[in-house]
């Protein structure tokens, strides 16, 4: 059933026409209406604050929604040529190829091999193209050999990704889905996802919040509102400038450059070509006049200091200790060993490492929630916000799993429930959200509990859109200043710039630096052997050092 | 090792010993059967004897049920005489509780060897491919002996969450109530990773269309048949020794 | 597609993973059941055994299809010879007697009919079928008439309470979780609320 399609050659890969879905007796459309194409060959990304549909869009390409995720549908899906709901969602899989969101619903809890090999044997090609096949896709998503015999549900989030890109990889579909396909990865390993994406030939499709490093490859963007519909499309340099505005207003990321650039323009410096990195903006700084440099300058400091925490001191007693501490992920054997660190009340502390390097294993063993398995710890236990958003959930609600925490004071829930825009699902099922939608719900209830004494976020922004990790950063310096302490686990390292002080790298099983993270970023030695980047923003700090204005 | 072997035959030895623990009511069988393969476990697959020692204490609790009506009451429960009277090799001289005892130690035993030295993914392969299951009800039962070991993890994360919540860390083992409580979370968990599941594996394409390439399908080998004979053979002596046949002749 | 007599893949994995939950909770129950025994004795199995039926009537009234109650009895039956059941391959037997029991009540509502009531029945369904299987197994035809009276009606009483009453109390609490959504059986409560 492969092969056997013929595609009319004119026919654009996907195209919405109107099309609007509802989750079943939800009061509102989960998105639409929406008409949108998507040409041959086009590498088109998908925009949109947290919950606005897009997951929901993209799973109306192959029929998976209605069909297995049921909702009602209007409008018109035609893809690669034909209606999508005119073959079953396995039957799209030879032409097809989708990254879900989640991890977990890309996966099926086999061995690494198996995983990648599984949708081959479901289209019965011979043994030894698979074989080919699943090795080019290892390769390709940098999935190590050593991997294949690992059951994926044994992996750490990222690897779990990574995972969950070979195998979609390794299905060489004409069209590749990927839905924040680099949440959890680390720079490195995202960069290779960037690079797959920048490759020739395929069409791709792409939704994803973390824009830096990928908007390059990007031939088109298609914004969607928050209340569903389409309001714009274009190269991304023209939406970026034009419609910068609209995009801040709904909490949609934008490039760094992009957000310096509308400043810039404010004062009157606009760069020729609207710049999607910093480093265009570089060089255009440089060609300018004595005076212009100067007000830039200006500006300049102003975009650093808030995107740069500044340093805390931290008082004693500490917060927790780990003393030549062994810290095992559940079930398992130790991962870090000779871990020695302590918290302190106020600090806010940046946990950085490579996909795996067990990071979300030191959080957890440091909030009391995991044994030592060696060592000693010390200190009252903290709060953390798993990985996985949905592990935290225990009620029926929303609102009922804010109440669980914050008593039954009606007010105060909402206030909560609309500093982080879910009063629209204040009564949904906490599975029933969005990934962002869990993600709020979960640092949320988490950081509306004031009994902690420190708190662990693993991951805090993967699924956020520009304003809830806004609203996250905002929290932590709160939570900071009130004299509480925060430990930031992620790799979106401007986040980490922006929120925390201080930084800790993990590599090869133990702790390779525990220092201010400023400094830490600025080690190219430390930060490439531990398969991290420096972030773009350190670009723009050293050209402020290097060119008094 | 055993974990190499051909999941199927292993599958029909290991009916078989069952079938003859079950068919035979003497402790000594019983007994025979529980060293065997605890034998197996730690000298071919190199297993620790502690491990095995562990693994034995779930079953033993099982049959110690069986044991506490025999001994502490001094009669035997009419469950066990009933069995007793069931079975065919049966030998009156001993204690029914004890022997239900040590068979529930002993069948607990032949499943592990089987369960812990099969890959559930390969299991599902053999029977895919040389019994002709069907794709769809194949990888359905492999999500099933999938979960099991899952839901151990998922239950001491839920319990972390819950602690969480309460603002202390808990307790090592849970207690019966909370062993309850935590049904229908767990329910509900292994019924969304159904859910998730069923996406992943039509997004990849497992239709109803049963005609699919199977990479790495065990295939038979000689040492399947060594096994198999050796097994058998192990199984047949040990009655003879137990049943005093040989003192027939 | 909702109403289609077909399985649908996440049915089939529904079950499968239902059948496994169960499987454990079965071989746990069988501890109870022998602590039990040992205190209260010989009716003990009787009371107990309604929780033996419970899969089946889960999953009947969440899939709402012919053949859940039967195929999900039949797979925790398989989990639970799998993990080391010292009943051994016969469990499967008695797997498929109860489900088919089970089944059978369901049958006649021609799969239509899932509130409490018949849910209780499927459980008194299970704990006939199962009566007559002992009976055929254990040899019954020697005991007391006023025993196997007092059997049969405990047994009864047990399949609908701890089988149908509490399979409808966990299929509650699962509805409440979300995690049913469109699946039949939501489908149909919607319908009955609208
Ligand atoms: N299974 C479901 N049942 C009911 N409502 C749902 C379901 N899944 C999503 N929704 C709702 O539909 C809307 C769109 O969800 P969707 O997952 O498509 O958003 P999204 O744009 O992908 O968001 P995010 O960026 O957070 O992933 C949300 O309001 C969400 O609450
Ligand atoms: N349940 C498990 N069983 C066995 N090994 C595990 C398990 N969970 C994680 N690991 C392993 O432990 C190591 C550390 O995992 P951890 O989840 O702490 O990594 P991490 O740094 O948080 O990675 P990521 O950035 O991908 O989330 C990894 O090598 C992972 O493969
Ligand atoms: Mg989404
Ligand atoms: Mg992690």
């Amino acid at each position: 059933m492969s092969a056997a399609f013929s595609v009319p050659e004119a026919a654009p890969a996907v195209a919405w026409r109107e099309v609007a879905v509802r989750y079943p007796y939800a009061a509102n459309l989960a998105v639409g209406p929406v008409s949108l194409e998507l040409r041959k060959g086009e590498r088109l990304l998908l925009l949109g604050p947290s919950g606005c549909g897009k997951s929901t869009l993209l799973g109306t390409i192959t029929g998976l929604v209605p069909a297995t995720i049921p909702a009602e549908i209007t409008g018109e899906i035609a893809t690669l040529g034909v209606p999508a709901a005119s073959r079953s969602p396995a039957e799209w899989s030879a032409s097809v190829a989708q990254l879900f969101q989640d991890a977990d619903q890309t996966l099926c809890g086999m061995t690494v091999g198996d995983e990648v090999a599984f949708a081959l044997e479901n289209r019965a090609l011979p043994a030894d193209e698979i074989a080919t096949r699943v090795d080019r896709a290892l390769a390709k998503a940098g999935v190590p050999e050593s991997w294949r015999a690992r059951r994926t549900a044994a992996l750490s989030g990222g690897e779990r990704q990574l995972v969950a890109l070979a195998a979609a990889l390794a299905q060489e579909a004409a069209l590749f889905i990927a839905d924040e396909p680099t949440a959890h990865l680390s720079p490195d390993a995202a960069a290779r996802l960037h690079a797959v994406i920048g490759g020739e030939g395929e069409t791709f499709l792409v939704v994803d919040h973390r824009l830096d490093g990928l908007i390059g490859t990007i031939d088109r963007v298609a914004v969607i509102g928050r209340n569903g519909a389409l309001f714009a499309e274009g190269s991304p340099r023209d939406i970026f400038r034009a419609r910068g505005e609209v995009l801040a207003a709904e909490g949609i990321w934008r490039p760094l450059a992009a957000d310096l650039d509308r400043l810039l323009c404010g004062i009157g410096i606009v760069l020729e070509r609207p710049p999607l990195v910093l480093s265009e903006i570089i060089d255009g700084l440089n060609r300018l006049s004595p005076a212009d440099r100067t007000a830039a300058g200006t500006v300049i400091r102003h975009f650093l200091s808030d995107r740069i925490a500044g340093p805390t001191a931290s008082t004693r007693p500490s917060c927790a200790t780990l003393v030549h501490a062994a810290c095992a992920p559940l079930f398992a054997k130790p991962v870090l060993h000779d871990i020695s660190m302590e918290i302190g009340p106020g600090e806010t502390v940046a946990i950085l490492g490579r996909n795996g390097a067990g990071k979300s294993t030191l959080g957890a063993t440091l909030a009391g929630l995991l044994r030592l398995k060696g060592g000693t710890r010390t200190g009252p236990a903290g709060g953390f916000a798993f990985q996985r958003p949905e592990t935290q959930f225990t009620e029926g609600s929303v609102r009922a799993e804010l109440e669980s925490i914050v008593g039954k004071d009606a007010a105060s829930i909402d206030a909560i429930l609309s500093a982080w825009r879910l009063e629209n699902v204040a009564d949904q099922h906490p599975f029933e959200l969005s990934q962002g939608q869990k993600r709020r719900l979960a640092l949320a209830t988490l950081t509306a509990d004031t009994r902690w004494p420190f708190l662990v976020l693993d991951e805090p922004t993967a699924g956020l859109d520009a304003a809830a990790s806004n609203e996250i950063a905002s929290r932590i310096a709160k939570i900071a200043a009130d004299g509480r302490a925060v430990m930031v686990i992620t790799h979106d390292m401007d986040f980490a710039l922006k929120t925390c002080s201080r930084g800790i790298v993990l590599d090869g099983g133990s702790i390779a630096a525990d220092a201010p993270l400023i400094d830490l970023l600025r080690d190219g030695e430390l930060l490439a052997s531990a398969g991290l980047n420096a972030p773009e923003l350190l670009l723009l700090v050293d050209w402020m050092e290097a060119v008094p204005c | 090792m055993l974990s190499m072997l051909h999941p199927l035959p292993k599958l029909i030895v290991c009916l078989v010993w069952l079938a003859a623990s079950i068919a035979v009511f003497d402790p000594r069988f019983q007994a025979g059967i529980v060293v065997l393969s605890a034998l197996a476990m730690i000298v071919i697959e190199r297993r620790s004897p502690l491990l095995i020692l562990a693994l034995m204490i779930p079953f033993a609790l099982f049959g110690f049920g069986f044991l506490t009506t025999a001994t502490l009451f001094r009669e035997e429960s009419d469950f066990a005489t009933r069995m007793a009277a069931e079975t065919p090799f049966g030998s009156p001289a001993f204690s029914a509780g004890i022997v239900l005892f040590l068979r529930a130690i002993a069948c607990g035993m032949v499943s592990a060897v089987f369960v812990l030295t099969t890959e559930p993914g390969r299991f599902i392969k053999a029977l895919m491919a040389n019994w002709h299951l069907s794709p769809r009800i194949g990888y359905a039962l492999f999500s099933a002996l999938h979960l099991v070991p899952d839901l151990a993890s998922e239950a001491q994360q839920i319990r972390l969450a819950r602690a969480m919540k309460r603002g202390r860390v808990p307790r090592r083992l849970p207690g019966p109530l909370e062993t309850a409580s935590l049904v229908v979370p767990l329910l509900a968990f292994a019924i969304r990773r159904a859910n998730r599941a069923a996406i992943a594996m039509e997004a990849r394409g497992l239709g109803t269309v049963s005609v699919r390439t199977i990479v790495g399908a065990p295939r038979l080998r000689p040492a399947d048949a060594s096994f198999t004979i050796v097994a058998l053979a192990l199984l047949a002596v040990l009655f003879i020794l137990t049943s005093g046949v040989w003192r027939a002749w | 597609m909702l109403t289609t007599r077909g399985w649908t893949l996440r049915e089939i994995l529904i079950v499968a993973v239902l059948g496994a939950v169960f499987g454990i909770l079965y071989l746990a129950w069988v501890q109870v059941w022998l602590i039990a025994q040992a205190i209260f004795g010989a009716v003990t199995m009787d009371v107990v055994m309604g929780f033996w039926f419970i899969v089946s009537i889960i999953a009947a009234a969440i899939i709402r299809k012919p053949g859940a109650a039967l195929l999900s009895e039949v797979l925790a039956a398989l989990v639970q010879v799998l993990l080391g059941s010292p009943a051994g391959l016969l469990l499967l037997v008695t797997g498929l007697v109860q489900g088919a029991g089970a089944e059978a009540v369901f049958a006649a509502t021609r799969w239509k009919n899932y509130r409490l009531p018949v849910l209780m029945l499927a459980g008194v369904g299970a704990a006939i079928a199962s009566f007559i299987y002992t009976w055929i197994r254990f040899d019954y035809g020697a005991l007391a008439p006023g025993l196997l009276v007092t059997m049969f009606v405990l047994r009864c009483l047990s399949g609908a309470i701890l089988g149908g009453f509490a399979g409808h109390f966990v299929v509650e609490a699962l509805y409440k979780t979300g995690v049913l959504s469109g699946l039949k059986i939501d489908h149909e409560r919607r319908l009955q609320r609208a």
